[in-house]
């Protein structure tokens, strides 16, 4: 019981999606590895093709915002509106902002002082060639998780797309540790689909912001759905063919190694911002708002608000 | 005493047509294929081996002249009348010998001499190792008392060098064939001696005799970027297989 409990904690707390391991997502529609929410989009991948116009792009965390530190009403009422009329930008309530800022310094000493020197000797030793296929391979693993969001969001193409990925990538990408689905050739893109993205689609509102230990930013709406998502990727049965220290230690590794292919995203979020936790907040917001509008069906053009804003 | 029984050879797998698959620039191929393979020996008695492999294949080749590759995969493999009994006292519960699914490897290289845009031909080396000892037990009876054995297959690999020619036809279709020569061993033994039985608790080398053999094979463009190679050869038995293959 000890055993599943630390790992179920453990993936709760990674697969969210750490703050300071920025996700890179070439825009909404194409999001790295992680099944999860990611916060960080800053656009530097090779390996994904963005199947969208440039102008679906999330935000970059370069991007100046007009969001004050230290304004969110903390009434837990607030009149979040994720279907945010036309050309404004998405909110969310930030009713617990004292714990999520602890929770942020927490997460960013973590990611300076234990995260980012690990990826960066593990950077220093292993090619980007094999990091990649290493990340391809933990993102093949993800299948189960797009593949039921695809059929929960009742897009059958989506989740054809899906098995067709995985299936090509499995028999004839070594065991997913190659992508041939995305080459030009094939073009069986990568599904930026999740379980909270569903419940979004399907209507419900993200609720308030939430800061994890280790995993970083999420809503009410993406946290609960976290155990969905422990059942539904491989990895999170390790305990059943081995060790209970294994199924970690691989969670860790795929962190590790996720995050050496992107050391510097979230330092130059952090340059940018006058209050890097209210950028972190309002990028994640945004990120997540777009992707339940872009699988709404939501022209590209209507996803381009006129700045950010905080409810007060 | 080491007693030499020939006749079961491990399953080599297919060769592929002599012309890499890889990219001419250089590059990277993976194939998904599974292949049949028989052999026979006759001395009085007669052994039938099968095993069906089903195998993933990784490579690399450039220039159009080289290329070198890896399978890894399972294979089961099954003996005719292994188990059968030479002595009228001794009864057995099963002829054959039946071993499910186990990892094998396989690495090759080739190299490739085109005489023009049609003819070419090339040279091969190919080896394949299974990783698990193979078991299959039998019980019975020896004279009214009751036996349990196990034999075990172990150590089985096999070594292939050819020859190949090869023509290309209209819609890129590779139609090849050519002689190969081989060689494959491995260690057998019963765990316990039973009268009547052909194996012993000795280790008992098996091998195959017949040395030479022909393959022929075709190997098609089907569509973005996959082919399929469909082969077969003959040495005692006719074997035979086909794969599917992704050039990246």
């Amino acid at each position: 019981m000890k055993s599943f409990s630390f790992a179920v904690l453990l993936f709760a707390l990674i697969t969210v999606g750490c703050a300071h391991t920025p996700q890179v997502a070439s825009s909404p529609a194409s999001p790295a590895a992680s099944p999860q929410p990611q916060p960080i989009i800053v656009a530097s991948t090779s390996d994904e093709v963005p199947p969208k116009p440039p102008e679906a792009t999330v935000k970059s965390p370069e991007t100046p915002v007009n969001s004050e530190k230290g304004t969110v009403n903390n009434d837990t009422n607030i009149d979040y509106t994720e279907e945010s009329k036309e050309g404004e930008a998405p909110t969310i309530a930030d009713p617990i902002e004292p714990f999520n800022r602890a929770m942020f310094e927490f997460n960013d000493k973590l990611y300076f002082w234990l995260l980012k020197p690990v990826a960066q000797g593990y950077k220093a030793v292993v090619p980007e060639e094999a990091r990649v296929s290493v990340k391809n391979f933990f993102s093949n693993l993800g299948f189960p998780v797009r593949f039921v969001s695809c059929l929960l969001q009742a897009d059958i193409n989506c989740a054809a797309t899906e098995v067709g990925r995985f299936t090509v990538n499995t028999v004839w990408g070594i065991g997913g540790l190659m992508d041939p689905a995305s080459s030009k050739d094939l073009n069986l893109q990568k599904q930026d689909v999740d379980l909270g993205q569903t419940l979004g689609v399907w209507g419900v509102g993200q609720g308030f912001y939430i800061v994890w230990p280790l995993a970083g930013p999420s809503s009410v709406r993406d946290s609960v759905v976290i155990a969905g998502e422990y059942f539904l990727y491989p990895p999170s049965y390790m305990s059943e063919i081995a060790p209970w220290y294994v199924g970690p230690i691989v969670r860790s590794y795929e962190e590790v190694n996720r995050t050496s292919l992107r050391i510097g995203d979230y330092e130059a979020l952090k340059e940018a911002a006058i209050d890097p936790y209210v950028s972190l907040r309002d990028a994640y917001v945004q990120y997540r708002w777009k992707k339940i509008r872009l699988k709404k069906g939501a022209q590209i053009d209507e996803l381009a608000p006129s700045g950010m804003r905080m409810e007060r | 005493m080491t007693l030499a029984i020939h006749g079961i050879a491990a399953a080599g797998g297919p060769f592929g047509p002599p012309q890499p698959i890889a990219r001419e620039a250089g590059g990277l191929h993976t194939a998904i294929g599974y292949w049949h393979h028989e052999d026979r020996y006759k001395n009085g008695t007669e052994f039938v081996t099968r095993q069906d492999q089903v195998y993933s294949e990784a490579g690399y080749g450039a220039q159009n002249r080289w290329d070198i590759y890896a399978r890894i995969g399972v294979s089961n493999l099954k003996i005719q009348d292994a188990f059968s009994s030479t002595n009228a006292l001794t009864t057995t519960s099963n002829n054959d010998f039946d071993e499910n699914w186990k990892f094998f490897g396989t690495l090759g290289a080739k190299v490739f001499y085109p005489f023009g845009k049609t003819f070419g031909m090339g040279a091969f080396v190919q080896g394949t190792y299974s990783f698990n000892s193979l078991k299959d037990d039998v019980s019975g009876t020896n004279n009214g008392t009751p036996y349990r054995a196990v034999l075990t297959v172990q150590d089985l690999w096999d070594v292939n060098f050819g020859i190949g020619f090869q023509a290309t036809v209209p819609y890129g279709i590779r139609l090849y064939a050519g002689p190969y020569v081989y060689y494959s061993e491995g260690t057998a033994s019963l765990s316990t001696n039973v009268p009547g039985l052909q194996f012993s608790t000795t280790d008992t080398t098996i091998k195959n005799t017949t040395n030479a053999g022909g393959f022929a094979g075709i190997d098609l463009p089907l569509a973005k970027g996959f082919r399929l190679n469909v082969e077969g050869q003959y040495s005692e038995r006719l074997s035979a297989g086909g794969a599917i293959t992704y050039t990246y």
